[in-house]
Order: structure tokens, then C-alpha cells, then sequence
């Protein structure tokens, strides 16, 4: 019994031993290993670029990296494409540590928790990495953390763009629903846009149940968003339409349209290669999203201007990116305009696209 | 002995008055629940959970767990799509989707009862590969309803006598099951198995034997089970059946089957995971509020496996050793 | 007679692990370049911290043959406690103790369903962990906390001055060390033990099996707690969403370190060891460019070894002691027959 545990000691010691000796070796090095320098620019150094998504299997985000790697396929710049398999602040925070360790010049990241990434990003950011944002964005008061964060459009004109599509389907008069997933942070901000614009515009249509709160439905994947539709028509069967501001929640939406031959209209913001069938056959007449290909092709030019000095994030800076000038607003944050609407007749040359 | 007696004995008793319960009272809150809309989505619903629920069933009652099948069903769910995209007939790729169960299922099998490995590990070894291999694979492609096989498109979208197609298969299988578990000696060894494993090794079980067979048949139901996911949602995607193994478990014990093994019956697992799926939707019908649902199913679970183990305690006779779970 | 002996390395898994530390570190130093930074080396610990200290009170609850899937959810319960309360106003301090006594209230919760009901273990767990996610929910709604005091987030965040070791690795040595010397020296540990080993034996012994188990599953909410003051002030926040799946990855270490989920069986060493080393493998294998599915399979395949190679050699130590019984017996006949 003594032997085996001094032969345990012995190798728990050199266990420590040899942590130790390793972290020891290298305690010489600064905090986080220097990357090169902010400011100085050496000659034909190619920049590393690290593209983030929220979850890497996930179709829209490959759609995202498409337009980031465009970017930096003409700007001559490596661009690796790592990130979590599951969406969560914890699990991402583990790739912008890599990012960090393995020395990249530019982190482009969607967040996948505005708030869990966000002490993860100012380390990166004290290391002289070059953050932008793209897609989903930390908490306004984290903004610091990033030179930029480029979004789709004014999160109120994603917001009330809904309410209109959905105004045009039922006819501007009915009660309405939503399905969306609960905590995130994007569609929250859209939402809030959506009461008032709804109460304001539409005097004809309400939000089922009398409230905003009583007509938003929360669910996380599609098999709760199925059930939500479920829910909705339990508890509202006269409920005129159902905005789902996610593509997850949309697909699901039409589908359970389409299995219960419901009368519902259903809209939102929909992935046109998903969407494609239910817009052919009618089940769904309109739904709208931006090109998630832009959003990581302008984040790219973006982080890189920031990198060579041109440009710094202010409000009412511009830069370049392609052919098109975009302009920074308060809070740090530069739009690509309206948001894209498919119907049947784009929907054929949009799917095949993204 | 009487009725009343033979009934109270009867394993799956609890679980049918929860559901009973839980039932009526919705309804009794709020008609709109007795609509029959509402049941066909309660056995629209079902359909997933219900099938993975009897192949669990095959292995829980040998004191096992398998908690690879949600990785499993996310898999062939894909994989079903994905391949008769490519052009391959439905029976093809509805023999493929069987073939990779069952294999993973044979792996789980040997390991679990030849070289005698405990099953909540390897499974959940098992649950991490298969999950990590489906990923690389999907690439974050998401199969839509263009590439799904028309039969399973119309199998979902239909119903005999007002019941979807995706429930009837449920029954058809729990039957076939049922006949299996209560009439095969293959099968009655399973429950031999899980009341008293040395034991059974002794009277002349070929235990390893029966346990690899019970968790290839899992994971040969859980591959066909993607079929029945794929035509529920018309897609599939590398996020498919994420965390299903642990609502399937729930479903079994909730319905009757003993997590110490040797008892219950798939029509126990059905009904437990029909009673799960009728407490979901009873709460969306009684109005309560949306962040407050997560917290009252969970509680609900907790007096639905309380009431299964007060009714199954109550109403067996206690043998000298103690039912210890 | 010279007997040639080949020293016999009585091996169980528990050192097994401790070596695989030893070699995970030479591995992930080889692997990749950027592992052994002390930047690099102070956010493994930072990240597996709240899974060592969680799976120092499971292991106790594993050996004595229960277990709790609900540990992610008290320790999102607790995180979400302590960003409601200080978002109410309460001081951060007082919050903090909160969220512990809340982690203490759903431990006892579960250890009731489980020791006076007599419910079985996996299944309350499953139905606990929904149950106390839930209240997350209630509790935040969609609106995290993310505006909590800037020496509390240093804290979750910075090192030691002069280590690389960030400061919570103070909590996970001191509960560390103090479960090692209640496992293996005290009454309690050899109890837990003989719980696991045998219930009924241990009750008939004397053995006071419910109110140790309650105990058990109030220790696992405790630490569970501690995990979750440590995840809010790593992350800055308190949101319902967080540590989701964790439990899993606690289960695995657990594994990994050599507990047998049958229950009796298992070291404080090697849980730890497991822990630090899984968390090392997947930094030095994520620096070398696996990617994040490649660490899943990684993971899976190295739990399937945790529990297979314990198994190989156990039946290699059987074959041998077979083999050498066989040979003194045919010494022994020879003997015989020579006299």
C-alpha cells in the first residue's frame, strides 16, 4: 500500500513537475505572444485573418465565410475559418483564446453570446489584435471591444420590414404571432421594433393575445419551433399570421403550414435556398434577408483598412469595400442597407446562391 | 383474483392515469384542448421521441442505457436526405440508414456485453464519435423538403383515420415489439438479464449474446427512426436530435420502465413519451407563460416518475433484498 | 535460481490518467507551438476550473453509486441568482452567497426526490435538470446581466500575479485537497466507498446510507454553485442560457479519472487528473488544427480507452497470474517426481 502510493506521489509530482517546467519555460514570454505589432507594417507581410462564426455547421455561416474568403482571396490575406460546433458564448471563447495563441492579425467574429465573449475579446484586443464584429454583435456597452461591428440594417427597419411583409400577406388587418428563439441578442432588438411599429402603422392588426409579450413564442431549434406553431394555434386559433424573424424558425413555420393545411400566413426572415419550395408552391409568399456573403465580405475590408491604419471606427468614418463606401453611425456600427426580399419571382435565382 | 386487483397490478397503470389526468384537466381548463387538431398534433408530435422510446426500451430493461440514439437519428435523418438526393430509391436509403444503426449499435453491443464495458460510458463515448463524424460530414449543408423521398414527404403529410401515418407506424412497431418482448424467449431473457444479471449467466442465458442483439436492434430502430424525422420537419441538419437521448429516457421511465431494469414494456415507453408530449402541449394551451414552461414540464416529470415509482412500489409485493434503483 | 522478475507495475487506471497528464502535456507541447505559452497555459486552467471543482463533488457521488445530471443547470441557476439579485441592487458580495445557498437549496432538493422519495437517480436528475433550467428562465427572462462589478470580472479573469495561474485555480486546489483527504483518510470516505460498494451491507453495518447520500447531493449542489460563481464572473454574465451540456463533459472527466460509474471505485487524483488532462489535449489538438468536430470524436474515442484500458489489463494480469500459477504447479510436479 506505502509502495504504490509513493509511486502515485512520484508521478503526480512529475506531473506538476513537468507542467510546471513548461510553464515555466515559457513565463518569459509577454502575457499573450506578440503579434505583429500594431501600427508597424513590414513589408509584403501577408495578414492572418480568423473567421468566427457563432457555430461552424451551420449553413448560413458558410454562406458568411463564402463572402469572407472572397474578400480575402483579392486582399491577399490567409483567412482560416474556425469556430464551435454548438452556439454558446463558453464554447467560442475557447477559439478567440486560439485566436490569440496562434498569433492571427484580424479576429472577424459573429457573437455567439453578446456578453459571455466579450472579457475573451478585450484580451484579444489588448494582444493588438484587430476585432470587427459581423452578423451578431457584443452588448452596446462592450463596444470597445471592436473596432467595428457591420450589420445587416438598422435593427428597427429589420424589425418593422417584417411587419410589413406580414401586412401585405393578411392584408393589413388581423392578429399577429412570433416565433423566435429566446435570448439572442439580434432578435430581441428586432422584436422591440416591431411592437410599436405594428401598434402605430396597422390599426387593424393587433398582436395575438393583446401584447407583444402574449404573442411571442420562444423556441431554440426546429423541433420547438414546430411545437410553437403548435402552441400558437392552440392558444390563438384565429391568429392571421406568424412572423418568425429567424431561419430556423421560419423553415419550421412553413412546414407545419404546409403538413396542417393551416390558413395562417406565415413570414419572416428566411434562407432563399430553404425557403425555395414553400415559395414555389405558395405556401409562404414572401420573406426577406440581406446576403450573409456581403456581411463577411465588407467585415473582411473593414478589419483590414482598421489594420493598415485607414481607419479607426469612429462615428461618420467610411471605407471601402469592393465597389461600395460604408459609413460608420453611433455605436460603432456600419449597415449594408435594406434588407433583401424573395418572392416567386427572384426566389429561382436566389437559391441557388445562398 | 379480481379485476380490480389484476388492474392495479398492471405495470403501465400510472403512467395511463397521468395521462388521463393531465388530459382531461387541460381540457377541463380549456375545451379548445379536446379539439382534435390538438391530438393530432400530440401524435403528430410523438412520433420521434415514441419510436427511439421502444428501442430504449429493449436495452433499459437489461439495466443498460443507450445514449447514442439522438446522434444516431440526427445521422441517418441526414443521411437519408442527403443520399436520395443523390438519386438512390427509398428502400436504398432507408437500408442504409438501418445499416449504420445497427452498426453503431453493434459497437455499443460488443462493447457493452463482451467486453463487459458499463453502457452509460461507451454510449456516451459513442454519442460524442458518431456526433463529431455526423458533423464533418453535414458541413452545415441543411437537407430541404426537395430533398426528402416523396414516400416520406406523404407519409408525414397524411393520416389513416384521422391519426398521421408517422403515429400508426409508432403503434405497428410497438405491436410487432410488444409480441417480441412478451412471446420470444430471446426477448424474456432481456428481462432476465436486468433483474439479475449474475444470475442469469448461471441459468444458461447466452447474456453477452442477447445484450449485443438487444443494443443492435436500438440502434437498427433509432437509424429507421430518422426516417420518421425526416418526414416530420421535411429537413434535417447537422443540429438534428441534439439532446433527444435524454428526453427518450425520460419518456421510458416515466412510462413504467425502471431504470434498475427488468420490467416495463414498449407500450409503457409510448404512452410514457405520449404523456410527455401531452404535458408539452398542455402547457402552451393553458397559457402559461412562455419562461415559465421549461421549469413546469420539468416538474412535471419529477411527479410523473414519483407517481410511477409510489403506484409500482405500492402495488408489488417487496421482495426480502428491497426494490433499490 | 535467478528469477528473472519483470517488475510487477501493479497498474490501475488512476495512475494511468496522472501518466496521461504527464503525456498529454509532452503531446500537446509537440503538437502545436502556441500550447505552452503561459497565455495559453493559464486559459486551459481557467476553463476546465469549473468543471474540476463540479466533478470533485460527482466523483464522491458517482463512488457511492448516484449520480446528478442536473449540475450544469444549479450552476446556470446560481449564475442567473446572482445577476438578478445584484441587478435588483443587492450588493455583489451578498448576491454571491446567494447564488451558493441556492446551489445548496437545489443539492438538498435533489438529494430528498432521490433519498426520502427514493426516486431513481438518472431519472430525477434528467427531470432536475429541465426543472432548474427552467427557473433560469423564469428568473432572467431573454434579458441576461451583463453590467457586474469590474474587480469581480478581473477576478474571473486575471492570474495570480507572477504565475499563469488565473485565481480561481485557488478554489479548485483547496476543495481539491480537502476532498483528496476525506476520500482517502476519514471515516466519511471509506464510507462513501462502502455505500457504493455495497448499499445494503453498508446499511446493515451501520452506516447512516440516506443521510450520507443527502449529504453527497447537497455537496454536488454546493460545488455546483461555486462553479457557477465562477463561470458568471469568467463570462461577465449571467445569462439562462449558460454551461449548457456541461454535465456531460463533468460525467466524462469523472469517467475518465478512473471512477467506476458502478459505483466503489475511484481516486481524487485521477478525477483531477483526467480533468486537467482532457482539457490539455483539446487545447494542444485545437492549436494544431483539429477541428472542433475532430475534438468531439477525440473525446469519445478517449473515454471508450478510459474504460477498455482498465479492462485489457485486468484480463492481461488474470492471463499472467494464470500462466504463473501453471508454472509452480508444473514446478512442483517436477519436484515431485524428481525426489
Amino acid at each position: 500500500m506505502k509502495k504504490r502510493n509513493s509511486i502515485l506521489a512520484a508521478a503526480v509530482t512529475g506531473a506538476f513537475l513537468a507542467f510546471g517546467l513548461v510553464g515555466c519555460a515559457t513565463t518569459d514570454e509577454a502575457e499573450a505572444p506578440a503579434t505583429s505589432a500594431a501600427g508597424t507594417t513590414e513589408t509584403a507581410e501577408v495578414l492572418k485573418i480568423a473567421i468566427v462564426p457563432k457555430a461552424i455547421n451551420i449553413g448560413y455561416f458558410t454562406g458568411w465565410n463564402e463572402g469572407a474568403q472572397e474578400a480575402c482571396a483579392e486582399l491577399g490575406a490567409t483567412c482560416d475559418y474556425i469556430g464551435p460546433n454548438e452556439i454558446t458564448g463558453a464554447a467560442q471563447t475557447e477559439f478567440i483564446n486560439q485566436v490569440i495563441q496562434q498569433g492571427y492579425d484580424i479576429l472577424v467574429i459573429s457573437a455567439a453570446d453578446q456578453n459571455a465573449i466579450v472579457p475573451a475579446l478585450e484580451k484579444a484586443r489588448d494582444a493588438g489584435i484587430i476585432i470587427v464584429t459581423s452578423d451578431a454583435d457584443v452588448a452596446a456597452e462592450a463596444a470597445s471591444s471592436r473596432v467595428v461591428s457591420i450589420l445587416p440594417s438598422e435593427q428597427d427597419d429589420i424589425g418593422t420590414a417584417q411587419v410589413d411583409w406580414m401586412a401585405e400577406a393578411i392584408g393589413s388587418a388581423g392578429s399577429v404571432a412570433i416565433i423566435t428563439p429566446a435570448n439572442a441578442a439580434n432578435q430581441t432588438a428586432w422584436i422591440e421594433a416591431m411592437g410599436p411599429y405594428l401598434d402605430a402603422q396597422y390599426p387593424n392588426m393587433e398582436w395575438a393575445g393583446g401584447s407583444l409579450e402574449s404573442a411571442t413564442f420562444y423556441a431554440n431549434d426546429p423541433t420547438e419551433s414546430a411545437e410553437a406553431f403548435s402552441s400558437i394555434l392552440a392558444q390563438y386559433p384565429d391568429v392571421a399570421g406568424i412572423i418568425s424573424p429567424t431561419t430556423v424558425g421560419v423553415l419550421a413555420a412553413a412546414v407545419e403550414k404546409k403538413a396542417k393545411a393551416a390558413a395562417v400566413k406565415v413570414t419572416g426572415l428566411g434562407l432563399p435556398s430553404e425557403m425555395a419550395p414553400y415559395i414555389e408552391d405558395g405556401t409562404v409568399e414572401k420573406v426577406g434577408l440581406w446576403n450573409p456573403l456581403d456581411l463577411g465580405y465588407v467585415a473582411v475590408y473593414a478589419a483590414v483598412a482598421a489594420k493598415n491604419g485607414t481607419f479607426a471606427g469612429a462615428t461618420g468614418e467610411t471605407f471601402q469595400a469592393g465597389d461600395k463606401t460604408y459609413t460608420v453611425v453611433d455605436g460603432g456600427i456600419a449597415y449594408l442597407g435594406e434588407p433583401f426580399t424573395f418572392t416567386k419571382d427572384n426566389i429561382a435565382e436566389f437559391k441557388l446562391i445562398y | 383474483m379480481s379485476i380490480l386487483r389484476r388492474a392495479t397490478r398492471f405495470r403501465e397503470l400510472p403512467v395511463l392515469l397521468g395521462l388521463v389526468v393531465v388530459y382531461l384537466g387541460t381540457g377541463f381548463l380549456n375545451p379548445i384542448f379536446f379539439s382534435v387538431s390538438i391530438l393530432n398534433d400530440i401524435f403528430f408530435g410523438v412520433a420521434i421521441v415514441a419510436t427511439l422510446a421502444i428501442a430504449q426500451t429493449f436495452v433499459i430493461v437489461m439495466r443498460h442505457i443507450d445514449l447514442s440514439v439522438g446522434s444516431v437519428v440526427g445521422l441517418t435523418s441526414f443521411l437519408i436526405g442527403d443520399l436520395s438526393s443523390r438519386g438512390f430509391s427509398l428502400l436504398a436509403v432507408l437500408f442504409a440508414a438501418l445499416l449504420v444503426g445497427a452498426t453503431v449499435g453493434a459497437v455499443n453491443g460488443f462493447l457493452v456485453g463482451y467486453l463487459g464495458l458499463p453502457s452509460l460510458v461507451v454510449t456516451l463515448a459513442t454519442l460524442y464519435i458518431v456526433r463529431g463524424i455526423f458533423n464533418e460530414v453535414g458541413k452545415g449543408q441543411t437537407i430541404v423538403e426537395s430533398m426528402v423521398p416523396k414516400e416520406l414527404n406523404w407519409l408525414g403529410l397524411n393520416r389513416l383515420f384521422g391519426i398521421s401515418y408517422l403515429f400508426v407506424i409508432v403503434v405497428v412497431l410497438m405491436l410487432i415489439a410488444g409480441v417480441l418482448m412478451q412471446r420470444t424467449r430471446a426477448a424474456r431473457d432481456l428481462y432476465a438479464i436486468g433483474s439479475n444479471p449474475s444470475a442469469a449467466g448461471l441459468v444458461g442465458i447466452p447474456v453477452k449474446l442477447r445484450v449485443l442483439a438487444a443494443f443492435t436492434a436500438t440502434g437498427a430502430i433509432s437509424g429507421l427512426a430518422g426516417a420518421v424525422m425526416l418526414a416530420r420537419f421535411n429537413s434535417s441538419s447537422t443540429q438534428s436530435g441534439l439532446g433527444l437521448e435524454l428526453l427518450v429516457v425520460a419518456a421510458c421511465v416515466v412510462g413504467g420502465v425502471s431504470i434498475a431494469g427488468g420490467t416495463g414494456s414498449v407500450f409503457g415507453a409510448v404512452t410514457g413519451a405520449v404523456l410527455l408530449q401531452t404535458i408539452l402541449m398542455a402547457i402552451g394551451a393553458l397559457g402559461i407563460p412562455q419562461f415559465w414552461q421549461l421549469a413546469v414540464n420539468g416538474s412535471l416529470i419529477i411527479a410523473a416518475i414519483g407517481l410511477d415509482r409510489y403506484l409500482s412500489t405500492r402495488l408489488r409485493s417487496t421482495n426480502i433484498m428491497g426494490a433499490s434503483s | 535460481m535467478t528469477k528473472l522478475t519483470i517488475p510487477k507495475v501493479v497498474f490501475s487506471w488512476d495512475k494511468g490518467v496522472v501518466l496521461f497528464l504527464v503525456l498529454s502535456i509532452f503531446i500537446g507541447s509537440y503538437a502545436s507551438e502556441y500550447f505552452a505559452t503561459a497565455s495559453n497555459l493559464s486559459f486551459v486552467i481557467a476553463s476546465i476550473a469549473e468543471i474540476a471543482i463540479i466533478a470533485i463533488a460527482m466523483a464522491y457521488l458517482i463512488i457511492s453509486g448516484e449520480i446528478d445530471l442536473s449540475v450544469a443547470s444549479i450552476m446556470a441557476l446560481t449564475s442567473a441568482s446572482i445577476g438578478y439579485a445584484f441587478q435588483e441592487g443587492v450588493p455583489f458580495e451578498i448576491a454571491v452567497v446567494l447564488g451558493l445557498l441556492v446551489g445548496l437549496l437545489a443539492g438538498l432538493f435533489n438529494g430528498v426526490l432521490v433519498t426520502i422519495f427514493g426516486l431513481p437517480s438518472l431519472a430525477v436528475t434528467i427531470a432536475t435538470l429541465a426543472l432548474f433550467r427552467g427557473l433560469c428562465w423564469v428568473i432572467l427572462e431573454n434579458k441576461p446581466v451583463n453590467q457586474l462589478p469590474r474587480e469581480w470580472i478581473d477576478l474571473g479573469n486575471k492570474n495570480i500575479p507572477g504565475t499563469f495561474f488565473p485565481w480561481a485555480t485557488i478554489l479548485v486546489v483547496l476543495f481539491a485537497g480537502i476532498a483528496w483527504f476525506v476520500l482517502h483518510h476519514t471515516k466519511l470516505g471509506r464510507w462513501v466507498f462502502a455505500i457504493g460498494t455495497n448499499p445494503v451491507a453498508s446499511r446493515f453495518s451501520g452506516i447512516p446510507v440516506n443521510r450520507v447520500k443527502l449529504g453527497l447531493f447537497v455537496f454536488t449542489g454546493f460545488m455546483s454553485a461555486v462553479a457557477g460563481v465562477i463561470y458568471t464572473l469568467r463570462f461577465a454574465s449571467a445569462s439562462p442560457d449558460g454551461g449548457a451540456g456541461y454535465e456531460l463533459s463533468v460525467i466524462a472527466a469523472v469517467l475518465f479519472g478512473g471512477v467506476a460509474i458502478a459505483g466503489g471505485v475511484g481516486t481524487m487524483w485521477g478525477v483531477l487528473a483526467a480533468v486537467l488532462s482532457l482539457g490539455v489535449i483539446k487545447s494542444g489538438l485545437q492549436l494544431a488544427g483539429f477541428s472542433a468536430n475532430a475534438l468531439l470524436v477525440v473525446s469519445g474515442g478517449l473515454l471508450l480507452i478510459s474504460v477498455i484500458l482498465p479492462r485489457v489489463t485486468e484480463f492481461v494480469r488474470i492471463q499472467r497470474s494464470k500462466a504463473s500459477t501453471i508454472k509452480r504447479t508444473q514446478q512442483k510436479e517436477k519436484e515431485r517426481v524428481q525426489k
